[in-house]
């Protein structure tokens, strides 16, 4: 089991939540809320490298809260 | 898979949106993994993804420099920021055009809002220079017709 900790002054809630749904069918995605910090426990389905879909999962989470911000704000991200 | 690297960015020099900025550059080549390790402080840990050629050490390098420019960049558009809107304003005015017909008559001009016209020149001609009843004529000029 691999945890991923998303602080959230730097990634948005919905797409943290967003990057689990994803990536949900390639194992248990454990998601935990708190003030300080969004955990995300990944544990691969058998056949699936655990640490790429932690990767990849945190990968979208970015991703997502780039694309997200860069539209509410109107700048930034190029 | 190589090991990942990280580096910490000071957000008084390198704002968070010019971290964002470099780490969406990046992201399609690297897994880019963000935390806060202190007070304005943000560290960022890279690692290449598989079968991109590319070295951690590069994928820093690049995220530095990407850093860099976006946060010039960002300090370069807010310095000119004013003078973006006032010529963005400005377009958007002229491309409306001229106004109609219906804009003007729909225009309140009273005697409370017309405008004041010291020298005369909303008056037409004739309300400017016509001639005043009591005024002589020159001699010879205005002879009457038998």
């Amino acid at each position: 089991m691999i945890e991923k900790r998303f602080h959230p002054d730097l990634y948005d809630r919905e797409a943290v939540d967003a990057a689990v749904r994803v990536y949900d069918a390639f194992g248990t995605i454990e998601l935990e809320a708190a003030a300080e910090a969004i955990l995300v426990r990944v544990t691969a389905k058998a056949g699936v490298d655990e640490q790429r879909l932690a990767d990849e999962l945190a990968n979208y989470a970015l991703g997502t809260t780039i694309e997200s911000r860069k539209l509410t704000t109107g700048g930034g991200a190029s | 898979m190589s090991e990942p690297i990280q580096i910490t960015f000071d957000e008084g020099l390198y704002p968070k949106d010019a971290i964002y900025g470099a780490a969406y550059v990046l992201i399609d080549r690297c897994y880019v993994h963000l935390d806060r390790t202190g007070e304005n402080r943000i560290t960022v840990k890279l690692q290449p993804k598989p079968g991109v050629s590319i070295t951690p050490e590069q994928a820093i390098g690049e995220f530095q420099n990407e850093a860099l420019g976006q946060a010039w960049r960002r300090q370069i558009l807010d310095e000119n920021r004013a003078l973006i809107e006032m010529i963005s304003s400005r377009a958007l005015g002229g491309a409306a055009g001229p106004p109609g017909l219906d804009d003007l008559l729909a225009l309140e001009t009273s005697e409370d809002t017309a405008f004041d016209d010291p020298l005369g020149i909303a008056m037409s001609w004739e309300e400017k220079y016509k001639k005043k009843s009591n005024e002589t004529p020159p001699e010879g000029s205005n002879k009457e017709e038998p």
